[in-house]
């Protein structure tokens, strides 16, 4: 596999033990490629940023990860478990896996806490009140405490945004995926959300995060991926990857949106 | 409303820029609303007179008519042909049910008042005469029956189940949250164990009649359909090919057929079905064939409902790790059910109404009992159809207009919609 994969510039490689692998991802929607061969590892409590223009792949490329989408050939590991068909499989690395969605996806008909302790409850089988416990603490981390009891239709987008952050949290993952975290929300409450993102990542999380904010990528990304037309254009740290790029089309896209 | 100020043409707190109601005097409002141009005021006087013509009519109707034929045939239209000396049942039923009914209001109106203490929300009780303003076609029609009685038992019923409802309010508020959880079904089950020992023990249900045995076929036609259209729902939305077309074949085959047809099928074919000696009873095969009919509708229900619950919820829940079955029963279902109160609603009223048909296969309901006391030898051909049909047509009225009233109210406190 180590030679297969030497091919690639050694920045698509963790430097520690792995704990997402892809090799030669690819993905189709009907006829259109989406992914094309993607190699990249991920270490354990590494952050890494995927930047790219819209319709890239990046969030399809997250979303393989925990399955929402099936990838058509190559392989993925979580945790050193495949992703296969196999319905197990599949669970047991959702439930390794946190995520996190540009549209929150809370469940309305759920209180706060309840959308927090759903899943430890059902999947964990954790009691009623050690999981409230756990979810009391998690809302304190994001700031947030007062508003358990209320439905998230009562929240505002940020305050939503870091509900779904504890809800995923909830299930202690050992990765989180983000998708875009901060897309859907106004400027104003952009800040407390990544600021939530910069505790979790000082805190050793595993982060895969896709987002257009580069000062995030700048001051928490261990490695910044760019992704164009579903495939990896070029991979490096931030210092590197922003004051440095080597690709055209990288230059290109940093030109514009900088 | 609230913070708008009524005041009087002329007044300068209009020049304060605050919003302002103008309250205009009745002859200016008339002008304004009525006869702004000749042909509002010929509109105006048109479907005026022709208002008033209709109320006059009503009014005569009212006080010419010879109410004689309601007043003999009211217990054979409230219950057809139960056995009269068995009509405590019934009452003792309705008493009990109303005991029940206190109970579950005060409940959830508990359950409501700890939901807004702990969101925030707003929630105010609600006060007698909102209740009364609900449910007053309900208490319209009860004195209309009570007037036309001849006896005094039906007046201590009405009070007996009055007291008996308010009495239980208090107590079902009352109730400790845990107990008021499970307490939903439990109640349900009793009511329906009553229904059927109380007032189906002495007589069997082949011998309900009237309004009682329409009410009987919706409540009862709604309660095991329900399940069964869920399943359909669920079965059409399945991705195994075998279960999907055997949803989709019994959907599109009883949607295709009237229920009349499926009424006299059930009184010719459902015996073909059973086993030999099992010879199932008339108002049996009814509930059967209304069943069957109505499951089909509340799948195509449901199904809308599940189409209306977004992608993202169920991607939400897979990626926290619930399995398939998880997500349908904790994350979509309640959003879907919620949704589909509107046309739920709808089939509940439209099934209400249809419950008449059952005088195809010989079961005497409101409206057969009206033809019958039509075909009585005292009241034979004098025309008397023109009292006993308005008076079928309240007590459906009635009941559809609160079932839907209830509807939009239970729409807005879920919040479908505003969401």
């Amino acid at each position: 596999m180590t030679d297969q994969r030497s091919v690639f510039a050694d920045a698509t490689q963790a430097k520690g033990e792995a704990i997402i692998e892809c090799v030669g991802v690819d993905k189709f929607f009907g006829d259109f490629q989406a992914l094309y061969d993607i190699n990249i590892t991920v270490g354990l409590q590494e952050v890494v940023v995927v930047i790219g223009p819209s319709g890239s792949g990046k969030s399809t490329l997250i979303r393989c990860i925990n399955r929402l989408e099936k990838h058509d050939r190559g392989s993925i590991r979580v945790d050193g478990i495949e992703l296969t068909d196999d319905v197990r499989n599949v669970q047991e690395i959702r439930r390794e896996t946190g995520m996190v969605f540009q549209s929150f996806n809370l469940f309305p008909h759920l209180t706060v806490l309840d959308n927090i302790t759903l899943a430890p409850r059902q999947v964990r089988h954790i009691g009623k009140d050690a999981a409230e416990e756990d979810a009391m603490s998690l809302l304190d981390r994001v700031g947030i405490p007062e508003q358990a009891r209320k439905y998230p239709g009562q929240l505002s987008g940020g305050q939503q945004q870091r509900v779904a952050i504890a809800r995923s949290l909830a299930m202690k993952p050992k990765v989180m995926l983000f998708d875009e975290p901060t897309s859907a929300l106004d400027p104003e409450m952009i800040k407390e959300v990544l600021d939530v993102m910069v505790e979790l990542a000082k805190g050793g999380m595993t982060m895969i995060v896709v987002t257009h904010e580069m000062g995030f990528a700048r001051a928490v990304a261990d490695r910044v991926v760019f992704m164009s037309d579903g495939r990896i254009v070029e991979v490096g740290t931030p210092e590197h990857f922003f004051t440095n790029p080597e690709e055209d089309r990288t230059k290109l896209f940093l030109s514009q949106i900088l | 409303m609230s913070d708008r100020k009524v005041i009087e043409v002329g007044d300068d707190s209009a020049a304060a820029g605050r919003p302002v109601e103008v309250r205009l005097g009745a002859w200016a409002w008339a002008k304004k609303n009525l006869f702004s141009t000749w042909y509002d005021a010929l509109l105006t006087l048109t479907l005026g007179s022709l208002f008033v013509a209709f109320g006059w009519t009503l009014i005569r109707f009212l006080f010419t008519s010879d109410f004689e034929i309601l007043r003999v045939n009211l217990a054979l239209l409230m219950l057809g042909e139960f056995p009269r000396d068995q009509l405590w049942r019934p009452a003792v039923a309705l008493i009990l049910i109303a005991v029940l009914l206190g109970l579950m209001a005060g409940m959830g109106s508990a359950s409501a008042r700890d939901t807004a203490e702990q969101t925030g929300l707003p929630y105010q009780r609600s006060r007698p005469l909102a209740v009364l303003r609900r449910f007053w076609p309900v208490l319209v029609f009860v004195l209309v029956v009570l007037i036309l009685t001849e006896t005094v038992a039906p007046w201590l019923v009405a009070v007996s189940v009055f007291v008996a409802g308010v009495g239980s309010f208090p107590l079902g508020r009352a109730l400790p949250g845990g107990v008021r959880k499970r307490g939903w079904l439990i109640l349900i089950v009793i009511i329906a164990a009553i229904f059927l020992v109380l007032v189906g023990g002495g007589v069997g249900w082949d011998g309900w009649g009237g309004l009682h045995l329409n009410l009987f076929l919706t409540v009862a036609g709604l309660l095991l359909a329900f399940p069964l259209g869920l399943m359909l729902a669920l079965g059409r939305r399945s991705t195994l090919p075998a279960l999907r077309a055997m949803s989709v074949t019994y959907i599109e085959f009883i949607r295709g057929v009237p229920l009349i047809t499926l009424l006299l099928l059930g009184q010719f074919v459902i015996g073909f079905f059973l086993p030999a000696g099992f010879r199932p009873g008339n108002v049996t095969r009814i509930l059967i064939a209304i069943t069957l009919f109505e499951a089909a509708y509340i799948a195509e229900v449901v199904r809308g409902g599940l189409q209306s619950v977004p992608s993202g919820q169920v991607e939400a829940s897979q990626a926290l790790g619930l399995a398939p079955w998880k997500t349908m029963r904790r994350i979509v279902l309640p959003q879907a059910l919620r949704n589909t109160i509107p046309a739920m609603v709808g089939q509940f009223i439209s099934l209400f109404k249809d419950t008449t048909l059952v005088i195809v296969v010989n079961m005497i309901d409101i409206l057969g009992a009206s033809q019958a006391a039509n075909a009585q030898g005292s009241f034979l051909a004098q025309g008397l159809h023109r009292v006993t049909l308005p008076f079928v047509a309240l007590a459906f009225w009635v009941g559809s207009y609160v079932m839907s009233r209830e509807a939009r109210r239970l729409e807005h406190k879920l919040g479908v919609g505003v969401r």
